[in-house]
């Protein structure tokens, strides 16, 4: 079943002489539950689109269903509930508050989510139960990475939003966290949508969506997806 | 290339550097305008005494000095000149409304005008030379004639001439007029010639006005073996128009010594805070140029120049700032226009300002070398690296139990505080200067109302004031008292542990003149001693055996203090008629208070001038009033703007530094409003915690400044509950304003780019 749907939909930075089409009437369709792979090089327009799904942007042109819902036309409020509710984030630099203690960096989303899930839970499903008070400075880039997913897993999202989630680890802390971030998702449920330029994650993929030039390429499903240990780094 | 790099930098933080640029200028404008107002006080009366003689000492006589005595003294050694003196208050004739002080100086090398329109002076001249100002606001041209009247005698003649003078630079009808009223009241100056054709062997001078370096004691000793007998002596000093007018320019030290203080070093905090901020934030740039080539020396010079240029173009505006508040004070149609008459209005700047601006300037540019310096350490890589807070650790106040329950915003901004410390105790330090200048500023106008009312209602109990002729007998005036029903005064110099006091003896059995006590409370003085004012309450306690001596007498009484009471001008010991009558020490009565109006009370020989009402009087102070009210709506502008530039730079620059961290909430799902209030939140808990020290502080200022006012007022401090409250509300506001101003523009966070990169 469809989760996700982009309908003839374009992002265009700037005007005029310095108009630049980030994305080009792209249609994509993304189905739940699964774990989905867009990949390209830099300045293809991936991160546009995961930006413009998580409801961080919003497109010039066309209509993006999520659960046969058009966030297309929202603004303020609205689009801040559902970025509260329907998806979670998980950056290529972590983005934790540096004066919030790990257990609060995650339970801060029970702030604005309805369904939030139990916190310590959650941290203690990542591993870090003995690191619940300690700052994000005092942690490796991987533990800060699974609390990350901790806390997008916390709001209890539909889908889950990576943006190049190993850019900044080491190959062996990248897998470690792929992994956790794959059979939490399975555990939860949850659609996974990641962007990288990195070739290998996309083995690991049901779905791998390509984009160049701000239009999509392909959109491929896997039937056989390794598993992360399987994919040679 | 680096300098377009500057003046672009200093768009991109336009903020920052317009506060800095307006705390500098601030902050040096009160500092020169206070000091300029003080120098610029000294300087033009004292040019203004020494152009027209005024006199060093006044020696008085109620017998009169011949021309013997006045030779004598002229003889002493020290002594450089000396005349005979007359100074007398006479009404207008035909208009009893109006008053005139009417001054001789017999040889005319002391006490003299500056004569600025008509005929010169000259001795055996029949006419006036009239005050300019009094001429003025009553039509008085040159070659009118004026009809002056004391007691049964008329006195006319033309305009000679206009002048100022020393001797009336404060030109007050007594010392129950606060501010010169040039409508009512005024000078002139006759000849002795004149003097002598009007009376004839009846001239009198009851004063020696000199000019002399020594000291007061020195000097009344030498008068007392030169004429053989005790004389009052008076130094310029103890004088109202001297005292008055340094006590102006001391007033503008005490502000000079102050205000500029506390904007001075809000303005340098700032600019310590914002440079290091700055520089943090272009951390990465230094590191870029660096990287490319670039020696820190080079670097180090450019952004050092940020300093210069701001303390540069703050200094600028400040100097502009800082003539314009000195000139608005002191100009002939300011606030010190309407106080003093004098011919010179020039601003001077005293030369100690200079080095200080200097001074000022090489510390910001200090500031802006430290900062960058800090950020250059270690190699280019090193350099690049953007740059790192502190770490945050839990602090004493989060280990609290209560705090384990706090909600996220809670410790969200309490740990914002502590990791931004510099920051934190800047807004603090914005809030408290705010509500320092707020308390301090319309506490004043509380203390000053209820020192009108005292005035007016409490201790003046009375519809018209009559002021007696020094000629009427005792007698004849009591009879007056109890035929008005009145309460009488007499009031003579007297010397008390050497300084010149007043001593004032009342009769106020009809409850026309009350008496307050410390606390402003009603009192009474009772029969059996002495009772001190507020400033000399330290020279003795109550049951002690005090000693003055009156001048002109050999006598020196021994008295017992029986309490203190608030005096509201001079500096006086009180005692009541019955007592003055016990211990025997000789008075004249001159005023007997009323409350049958002015206008039912017909002409008498023992008058001085007409009967005055008490509305009439207590109108004098409204020009005083207007120009505290002045100075409070200064304060209060001063605070808000204070408030405003500081809280705002600082919420601008926190919200910049925070800005990947609303960011990220707001990529979480945070709403506008829910970020706002976490903005605004914390600082109304700083805001909470700057009033709650800021209050105590502007009360202890203004008590500090009511003691430093002491020589002048007896003022007690007084806060009413609106001044708490409006103090409070307007700080509270102001931070609440700006917050929100803040707060807004979280409305615009780029969510895409602020995520990107690391922190």
């Amino acid at each position: 079943m469809a989760i996700v749907e982009f309908r003839n939909v374009s992002r265009v930075y700037g005007n005029g002489e310095y108009e630049v089409k980030a994305l080009d009437s792209v249609n994509l369709t993304l189905e739940e539950g699964k774990f989905i792979v867009i990949l390209g090089p830099s300045g293809a327009g991936k991160s546009t689109l995961l930006n413009l799904l998580g409801g961080l942007d919003s497109p010039t042109d066309g209509q993006i269903f999520v659960e046969g819902r058009d966030i297309a036309g929202l603004t303020g409020d609205a689009l801040a509930e559902y970025r509260a509710s329907s998806v979670g984030f998980v950056f290529q630099f972590y983005n934790l508050i540096p004066t919030l203690t790990v257990k609060e960096n995650v339970a801060l989303v029970k702030e604005i989510a309805r369904d939030a899930l139990d916190p310590e839970r959650m941290l203690a499903e990542v591993g870090l139960s003995d690191h619940l008070n300690q700052f994000p400075a005092q942690l490796s880039g991987g533990e800060q990475q699974r609390v990350s997913i901790a806390r997008a897993l916390c709001k209890n999202p539909k889908i889950l939003l990576c943006d190049e989630p190993t850019g900044a680890l080491d190959s062996e802390t990248g897998v470690l966290v792929l992994k956790l971030l794959l059979s939490m998702a399975k555990n939860y449920g949850k659609t996974i949508v990641i962007v990288t330029h990195n070739q290998n994650i996309a083995k690991m993929a049901d779905t791998v969506v390509r984009v160049k030039n701000g239009k999509i390429r392909s959109c491929e499903a896997q039937e056989h997806p390794l598993a992360a240990e399987e994919v040679e780094w | 290339m680096l300098i377009r790099k500057l003046f672009r930098t200093a768009w991109q933080y336009r903020a920052q550097f317009l506060s800095m640029v307006i705390m500098v200028a601030v902050g040096i404008g009160v500092f020169l305008g206070f000091n300029i107002e003080w120098k610029s006080i000294e300087s033009d009366v004292l040019g203004f005494f020494g152009k027209t003689n005024y006199a060093d000492f006044r020696l008085y006589s109620e017998t009169g000095f011949s021309e013997e005595d006045v030779r004598k003294i002229r003889e002493i050694d020290g002594v450089d000149e000396a005349t005979r003196f007359l100074s007398v208050v006479v009404s207008v004739k035909n208009d009893d409304r109006k008053t005139l002080t009417l001054h001789v100086s017999e040889d005319y090398t002391v006490s003299t005008m500056l004569i600025t329109a008509g005929r010169e002076y000259d001795p055996e001249a029949d006419g006036f030379w009239l005050s300019d100002r009094y001429a003025e606001a009553n039509g008085v041209r040159v070659g009118d004639t004026l009809t002056l009247t004391y007691m049964n005698l008329e006195i006319s003649g033309e305009v000679l001439g206009l002048a100022k003078a020393g001797e009336e630079m404060i030109c007050v009808a007594g010392e129950n007029q606060l501010m010169p009223d040039y409508k009512t009241h005024g000078f002139a100056y006759i000849a002795p010639a004149k003097y002598a054709a009007l009376l004839g062997p009846m001239a009198v001078y009851p004063q020696v006005n000199a000019l002399s370096g020594m000291k007061k004691a020195d000097l009344e000793e030498a008068v007392k073996t030169a004429l053989g007998r005790t004389t009052m002596v008076v130094a310029k000093t103890e004088d109202m128009v001297y005292s008055e007018a340094m006590g102006e320019s001391e007033e503008g030290k005490t502000m000079g010594s102050i205000l500029p203080v506390l904007f001075l070093a809000i303005a340098v905090l700032t600019m310590t805070t914002t440079m290091h901020r700055i520089a943090a934030n272009e951390k990465v740039q230094i590191g870029t140029l660096k990287a490319l080539g670039f020696k820190d020396r080079r670097i180090l010079a450019h952004y050092t120049s940020y300093g210069l240029v701001i303390g540069l173009v703050g200094s600028a505006v400040g100097v502009g700032l800082g003539y314009f508040i000195a000139w608005f004070i002191m100009n002939p149609n300011g606030m010190m226009g309407t106080y003093f008459d004098m011919d010179r209005w020039a601003l001077v700047m005293p030369a100690f300002c200079v080095p200080v601006i200097l001074l000022t300037n090489a510390f910001l540019v200090f500031i802006g070398f430290l900062s960058v310096k800090k950020m250059l350490r270690g190699t280019a890589a090193e350099t690049l690296r953007p740059y790192q807070p502190k770490t945050v650790k839990k602090s004493l106040i989060e280990r609290m139990p209560i705090m384990e329950k706090r909600s996220f915003g809670t410790k969200w901004n309490l740990r914002d505080v502590m990791r931004h410390k510099a920051r934190s105790a800047m807004t603090l330090v914005g809030v408290l200067g705010c509500m320092v200048l707020l308390v301090g500023g319309i506490g004043m106008k509380d203390t000053m109302d209820s020192f009108m009312r005292i005035l007016g209602d409490d201790i003046s109990n009375y519809e018209t004031r009559v002021t007696i002729a020094d000629s009427a007998p005792n007698a004849e005036t009591l009879a007056l008292a109890e035929e008005l029903n009145g309460d009488w005064q007499a009031t003579a110099g007297v010397s008390y542990r050497g300084d010149t006091v007043m001593l004032n003896i009342y009769d106020a059995s009809h409850g026309k003149i009350r008496f307050v006590d410390r606390n402003n409370k009603l009192m009474n003085l009772t029969d059996d001693g002495v009772y001190l004012c507020l400033r000399l309450k330290d020279t003795a306690k109550v049951g002690d055996i005090i000693e003055f001596s009156p001048y002109g007498s050999e006598e020196t009484y021994r008295v017992r203090v029986a309490g203190y009471t608030r005096s509201v001008m001079t500096e006086c010991i009180s005692m009541t008629a019955a007592y003055a009558e016990e211990i025997g020490v000789p008075y004249h009565i001159g005023s007997v208070f009323t409350d049958t109006p002015a206008g039912e009370i017909g002409e008498s020989p023992l008058f001085a001038g007409a009967p005055q009402a008490k509305a009439k009087i207590l109108d004098t102070y409204e020009g005083f009033m207007e120009i505290m009210n002045l100075m409070i709506a200064v304060l209060v502008v001063a605070a808000v703007v204070l408030g405003i530039v500081v809280l705002y730079n600082l919420g601008v620059m926190s919200y910049v530094e925070r800005y990947r961290e609303l960011a990220t909430l707001k990529v979480l799902g945070f709403r506008d409003r829910q970020i706002g209030r976490l903005l605004i939140s914390q600082n109304i808990w700083l805001t909470l915690v700057g009033v709650l020290i800021g209050l105590p502080a502007g009360v202890g200022v203004l008590q500090w400044l009511l003691v430093a006012l002491a020589s002048e007022y007896e003022l007690k401090l007084v806060l009413g509950p609106l001044t708490y409250l409006v103090s409070v509300g307007l700080t509270f506001g102001v931070s609440t304003a700006v917050g929100l101003m803040v707060a807004r523009k979280n409305r615009k966070i780029n969510m895409v780019e602020a995520l990107k990169g690391a922190e």
